[in-house]
């Protein structure tokens, strides 16, 4: 009802012949409904005009209560623009799930402006999800001043924007990392770093300097865990790339086609990073000290648990509203030794010290249906006004809580410099942290604008990951990520000398002959059978069962035909297919090796762990339950309604549940007030460590066992009384009659269910997505599976071929677990029928 | 490591002793009060070995050095854990399996059976030297951690009440079968009891964190159960008046921003957010003030106490507050430090979550109410589709004979194994096609088209209606189609109940179809619209909770409605009762 009125009402609205049709009828009418219809299409009328405002969607600002500038950015841009409105949306706001936007542009409904990681850009441009802007700036450069240009902009930002020759993006904001340092700790420590020949009164400098600072600053509790780091080198904001732009390492090669993560200065940044853990007495000690901290009031760098840290500028705001009373001061982040004394390679290099910018920009997707607006809009949120605006908006929100406002570096200079002028100008901790920002944005470097940016970076956070933890060596993790990286861009690069094919005509194709194969083998069916039935029953028949056969055809056989085409096809959606043979099947097994590896293990642990787990549980309950204990209905009740609680819901609730502090995790809290001290095993970090990632899911998985329970009660009250009579007379205790009665009935049950469990836990995807956000695999991929992979493959890095050979290799083991436990299944479950 | 293994041993010293002990006693009670006809010799010798060896392995056990075992309050018990990794758990299990199976190697009923379980024995065996070897390999894994029960008084007493409850117990129930059944019936009580409470726990967890404040989601003190609200006073603050008015026919609260020519007032809007900053002009006389809700806060100042209200936060940090007690200074303005003062409490629920994530959602969605209707309109369709389609595919299958009609349902129930992840691209891009992107079209429309599961079950069903009923209808001249809608059909109105139950939970809790199809707010379902909220506020713990309460709410509702269907569903789908 409720979506035929609105449809309705839409309708009235855009047709205009409406109004005047009911106006014309009106004048045959009294006076009264005359004026009647005369307001009447004047309100049509109003509407239509309201319906002529020109609607423009932006995704990724989130509307939340610590933003107010973009409200006066929107408020402003209507006010000048009265025949635009604008509609902000989060959609996931800051890195912006890259599946949304992809299916809202192959969907033809893509939003007309999106904020997007500036990094990202490129991937997305490359395949033509953008719309270049030159043509626009070109033509507007003389005419509005606030047309923005190159020479307006840090060139790292503006650059990043660029691929291919073309501008996709316009920058927005602008981030850089520099070096945070407690004094207050220092100074604790003053005694001691003087003893090791260090300067308590000075930062580091150089990476040799940082290591041993964090030697001494370093303190560990008796048990070995960490009380104070001194620096992890992967905390705040560095990653690898900070430390291998220092050491002037590129991921890719100048043209793009070559993906470069294993380079002799890649390698030295990264095994600098594992000299940083070791110090630390290793990654998952780390890892252990991470989970126990928190942010906000309880930052640990603001109140001292990490001495040293690289963070980027939006910290600055933070630490000013939860930290008034922290002490600290900030420096560009240390650099290899030989570019600070300027020695050896870095001989000839002007820049001693070296960052690393990134940010948003705004881009306009392809199929965008009111460019002229969104680049209206989007030259107004960039122009110096508009970064005042936001500047104000968010000053004045502060200011209303009591709170100091420090901006965020925009990456407009002259903005930029207005900000700094007008609001950080002062010397408090976080203007000068602020000015040492911007001092250090000319020295920015940049990400590589390259299509596989996304895959590069998700593959150099498995290479810190896989050389820190000791698992590889860091020439072995850089390897394995670039062949990986590598592999698409060959994909990519490789495509024109594959055959190119009209993928849609192939999929008809296939299915026209399969279709025609089938109605072939039914009408022989019908033929051979028609002697025995009559006629108008087998029509009948036929219409009956009609809506599954069109259902079929279209929904099932159809797709599958599809993705099967698809599986030997080099195919992005975007752009023409090209027919690669069995090179998706082999690349699954041969590149992801590793991860398909890890994922087809993970869920065999869920499986054979999870389930048994999940089945038992249920089936405890069950057999309680058949006790004839009292309130059954309410027992009942209790039991099952977490297994109807809603997924998303109930996976919000069990990572709250989950949540490694503490302070705020239910289940931690009762561990550290009890299991910790009893047994003196510190809390868990669930979700968030590798070991506990996976027993989290199925600790989640066993709350919802009274689905399961359920089932085996209807299973108990099927199992016929005399044979407990007789198990009775025999003698036989109540634990022999469960193992020799009750579970040998219940045996075709626990197949059922492991089948069905099986298949359900090799399509794991809702759960897993929610926990990690869509942005990893869980740590170290502990949460991967193979849906995932689809997913991720297909929605996020374009890969529809790949995608559907891995959708097929699916389905294969499905089909051939299952077959196996059929085959197994003679030997245990019980059956009437044989005996 | 020798600290550790000393304390191992004499960790199992006092452990075995307490066990012990308590055998003794329970043999002292069956000396007492056990059933006329033991073996009384027996009983006291026994009773005299335990108590002995117990008694030995408590003395020693008490010499375990203090230091060794954590700091505890009051008695202790000490606690030993092994942590070693996986091939030392193995090399452990193997252990005691060979153990087991030998003592029971001579107790068996048969040759055959004795010799079954040496040759489990050797099974074992072979797994734990292999574990063995794999440890090995692993080298300096395993350690022993340290730690203990800290008893209190009462906790001993408590504890030591129920074990002796529980030791009458079993001597009574020895004495006789009711009694024994009564025990029984008491301990699966107590299990399902138990069980309940845990189950029970994350929701009422959600619930009361729904209503919590901030200060209240992380405490030092434990988890607040019971969530308390800030008092607070209703204060028209003539410095930043608010005002209530209406704007494109909503209520809002607005503050003046400046005067306009013609008596009117250029207001902003505070609230809700999805309004907020937007200015427009009101007539001076419409604005109607009202007051806004301060924190009341307690303190003392120069030795007397005092309960004041936030007129103002300051930039530089403090707090202006107005007093409210004690009279005699009520009105007077001071100011504070924040943390100088304690907020005044009182029990009760924070609404305001509710309210502030309702506020949150995107205008558009008229405060999450679209996301509900736009729920109910999926889930009402998808239930319609699925009902009607399934029944009317299942009826041909069942009852109708036609050629091919196995062996097309033979397909049809291969179907079912086929993972929903093979077809999913390309269904997206056939409804990308066909442009139904942004709306929740995709998702319903398949269900018209008989799922192969439910079907599969109406099909059951069908088959246990007798045959007579069609063929009398048939004789009556009823057509095909009269006899399915109003013969059979209506007699499998049960089956019908639970797939339309099934069928409506799995359109609620729908997520991936949403994430691919659906991007408006206003089109959006309830469980990818929360999916969404979290990302951007899923930081804001109790907004999450109230969301997720709202959203599980209707369908908790729907279960205690129809509980009768969901369970019995189960066993009509033929895989409960066989």
């Amino acid at each position: 009802m409720y979506t035929y009125s609105r449809l309705l009402w839409c309708r009235m609205n855009r047709c205009p012949t409406r109004g005047v049709l009911l106006t014309v009828v009106g004048l045959r009418v009294n006076r009264m409904v005359m004026r009647m219809v005369a307001m009447l299409s004047l309100v049509v009328f109003s509407c239509l005009s309201l319906a002529a405002k020109t609607e423009i969607t932006v995704w990724g600002l989130a509307i939340t209560p610590d933003e107010k500038g973009n409200d006066l950015i929107v408020r402003q841009f209507e006010r000048e623009n009265p025949d635009i409105k604008v509609k902000l949306l989060g959609m996931g706001a800051g890195a912006m799930n890259p599946q949304k936007l992809m299916t809202a542009i192959v969907g033809g409904a893509p939003p007309d402006v999106i904020q997007q990681d500036r990094f990202t850009i490129s991937d997305w441009a490359s395949r033509g999800a953008f719309r270049p802007l030159d043509d626009l700036i070109e033509r507007d450069r003389g005419s509005d001043p606030r047309t923005p240009t190159a020479d307006q902009y840090y060139p790292a930002t503006w650059n990043e924007a660029i691929y291919d020759g073309k501008l996709f993006g316009i920058p927005i904001g602008a981030d850089n990392r520099v070096l945070y340092y407690n004094t207050e700790v220092f100074a604790e420590k003053a005694d001691e770093l003087r003893e090791a020949g260090l300067d308590p009164t000075r930062p580091p400098r150089t990476w040799s300097e940082v290591l041993a600072y964090s030697k001494v600053l370093t303190e560990f509790n008796a048990d070995g865990t960490i009380k104070r780091a001194g620096f992890i080198p992967n905390e705040g904001n560095s990653w690898l790339y900070m430390f291998a732009f220092q050491n002037n390492a590129n991921f890719m090669s100048e043209d793009g086609r070559k993906c470069t993560l294993n380079t002799p200065a890649a390698v030295e940044a990264l095994d600098f990073m594992k000299a940083g853990y070791d110090i630390l007495g290793g990654y998952e000690n780390t890892l252990k000290f991470k989970s126990g901290t928190r942010g906000g009031e309880n930052d640990p760098f603001a109140i001292g648990q990490i001495a040293m840290i690289i963070n980027g500028d939006w910290m600055i705001a933070s630490y000013a509203r939860y930290s008034p009373k922290a002490k600290f001061l900030t420096a560009p982040a240390p650099v290899p030794d030989d570019r600070y004394y300027q020695r050896g390679r870095f001989a000839d290099e002007k820049d001693k010290f070296i960052t690393w910018s990134g940010g948003f920009a705004y881009a306009i997707p392809r199929g965008a249906r009111n460019i002229e607006a969104s680049w209206k809009f989007i030259k107004f949120v960039q122009s110096l006004e508009g970064r005042q605006l936001y500047a104000r908006g968010q000053a004045d929100l502060e200011q209303s809580r009591g709170r100091r406002f420090i901006p965020r570096m925009a990456a407009n200079i002259e903005a930029n410099e207005w900000l700094v002028d007008t609001y950080a100008s002062g010397n408090s901790t976080y203007e000068l942290a602020l000015r040492q920002h911007v001092d250090m944005m000319p020295f920015a470097r940049l990400r590589p604008a390259t299509f596989v940016g996304l895959k590069l970076w998700d593959e150099h956070v498995r290479a810190i990951e896989q050389a820190c933890r000791g698992a590889q060596s860091s020439e072995e993790a850089l390897v394995s990520g670039q062949t990986r990286v590598q592999q698409i861009l060959d994909e990519y690069f490789s495509k024109e000398d594959y055959p190119r094919v009209n993928i849609l005509g192939w999929v008809l194709g296939v299915f026209g002959v399969v279709v025609a194969g089938l109605v072939t083998w039914v009408a022989m069916l019908i033929r051979r059978g028609s002697g025995r039935v009559s006629p108008q029953e087998t029509r009948a028949g036929y219409a009956f069962i009609s809506p599954w056969i069109i259902g079929f055809l279209v929904f099932t056989l159809g797709p599958m035909i599809a993705s099967l085409v698809f599986a030997f096809m080099n195919y992005d959606v975007l752009n023409p297919a090209h027919f690669v043979g069995g090179k998706n099947f082999v690349d699954v097994f041969v590149v992801d090796r590793d991860l398909l590896l890890k994922a087809l293990g993970n869920v065999a642990y869920l499986a054979v762990i999870g389930i048994p787990l999940g089945l038992t549980t249920g089936l405890v309950i069950a057999l309680l339950l058949n006790t004839g204990a009292k309130g059954i209905r309410f027992y009942r009740t209790v039991y099952y309604m977490p297994a109807i609680a809603p997924t998303v819901a109930s996976t919000f609730l069990w990572m709250w549940i989950l949540t490694p502090d503490n302070q705020r995790g239910l289940l931690n809290n009762f561990w550290t007030n009890t299991i910790a001290q009893w047994f003196g095993v510190n809390a868990p970090g669930w979700f968030t460590v590798e070991p506990w990632a996976k027993p989290a899911l199925i600790l989640m998985g066993l709350w919802g066992a009274g689905g399961a329970m359920i089932l085996w009660l209807a299973g108990l009250k099927g199992i016929s009384k005399t044979l407990y009579e007789a198990a009775d007379i025999d003698g036989a205790s109540g634990w022999r009659q469960f193992w020799s009665v009750t579970l040998p009935q219940l045996s075709p049950l626990v197949f059922f269910n492991s089948v069905m469990g099986f298949i359900g836990v090799l399509q794991t995807f809702d759960g897993v997505y929610l926990i990690t956000k869509g942005e990893n695999m869980g740590p170290n991929d502990s949460l991967a599976t193979p849906v995932y992979m689809l997913f991720n493959n297909g929605f996020a890095y374009f890969r529809m071929g790949y995608a559907s050979a891995i959708a097929w290799m699916i389905f294969f083991i499905v089909v051939a677990v299952t077959l196996i436990q059929f085959k197994l299944a003679p030997r245990w479950v019980h059956s009437e029928v044989d005996k | 490591m020798t600290a550790e293994v000393v304390f191992l041993l004499l960790t199992v010293c006092i452990w075995v002793g307490v066990v012990l002990g308590l055998r003794a006693v329970f043999l002292g009670m069956r000396l007492g009060f056990g059933s006329p006809g033991v073996d009384r010799a027996g009983l006291v010798k026994r009773l005299g070995i335990s108590a002995g060896i117990g008694g030995f392995l408590l003395l020693v056990g008490s010499f375990i050095p203090k230091e060794l075992g954590r700091e505890a309050v009051g008695s202790w018990l000490p606690l030993v854990w092994i942590y070693t990794p996986f091939p030392g758990w193995m090399l452990l299990l193997s252990v005691f399996m060979v153990g087991s199976r030998l003592i029971q190697g001579r107790t068996a009923l048969n040759a055959e059976e004795d010799r079954g379980r040496y040759l489990a024995a050797l099974i074992w065996a072979g797994v734990g030297v292999g574990s063995f070897l794999w440890l090995r390999g692993m080298e300096g894994q395993i350690s022993i951690l340290r730690g203990a029960i800290p008893l209190h008084w009462p906790a001993i007493f408590g504890l030591l009440g129920l074990l002796v409850a529980a030791m009458v117990g079993m001597v009574l129930a020895e004495r006789t079968t009711a009694a024994r059944g009564v025990t029984k019936k008491i301990s699966a009580q107590l299990g399902l009891l138990a069980g309940a409470v845990i189950f029970s726990i994350p929701f009422v967890w959600l619930l009361t964190t729904s209503f919590k404040e901030e200060r209240d989601l992380a405490n030092t003190d434990g988890i607040v159960w019971v969530p308390q609200v800030q008092k607070t006073h209703a204060f028209l603050d003539p410095e930043n008046p608010q005002f209530a008015a209406r704007y494109d026919g909503r209520a809002v609260k607005v503050k003046k921003d400046s005067e306009v020519a013609g008596g009117k007032w250029l207001v902003e809007v505070e609230r809700p957010y999805g309004l907020r900053g937007r200015r427009f002009e009101v007539p001076a006389g419409s604005l109607k003030e009202i007051p806004r809700d301060q924190p009341i806060w307690s303190g003392v100042e120069n030795g007397t106490a005092f309960t004041a209200f936030t007129v103002k936060d300051q930039e530089d940090g403090s707090r202006l507050l107005e007093v409210l007690e004690p009279g005699d200074r009520k009105g007077q303005r001071l100011t504070v430090m924040p943390e100088d003062v304690e907020p005044v409490r009182e029990r009760g629920l924070r609404w305001q979550n509710y309210s502030d994530a309702l506020e949150w959602m995107p205008l558009e969605t008229g405060f999450g109410m679209a996301y509900l209707l736009n729920t109910l309109w999926l889930a009402g369709m998808s239930v319609l589709g699925t009902v009607l389609s399934c029944s009317i595919v299942a009826y041909g299958f069942a009852r109708l004979r036609f050629p091919g009609r196995d062996q097309l349902f033979f397909v049809m129930l291969m179907t079912m194994m086929l993972p929903g992840a093979v077809t999913m691209l390309p269904q997206f891009l056939i409804f990308s096609n066909l442009g139904w992107m942004d709306s929740l079209l995709p998702i319903w429309v398949p269900t018209f088209f008989a799922g192969a599961f439910n079907v599969f079950l109406l099909r059951q069903f069908f088959g246990t209606i007798p045959m007579e009923l069609e063929e009398a209808a048939r004789i009556d001249g009823c057509g095909y189609w009269r006899t399915f809608w109003q013969i059979m059909l209506p007699l499998v109105k049960p089956a019908l109940a639970v797939i339309a139950i099934w069928t409506f939970m799995g359109a609620w809790n729908n997520f991936m179809g949403p994430l691919i199809y659906v991007n408006t707010p206003a089109k959006m379902p309830m469980s990818y619209a929360m999916g969404l909220f979290a990302s951007d506020r899923g930081t804001d713990q109790a907004l999450m909770m109230a969301f997720a309460t709202m959203s599980t709410i209707p369908v908790l509702l729907l279960f205690f409605f129809a509980q009768k269907y969901f369970i019995e569903g189960v066993s009509l789908s033929g895989l409960g009762g066989r």
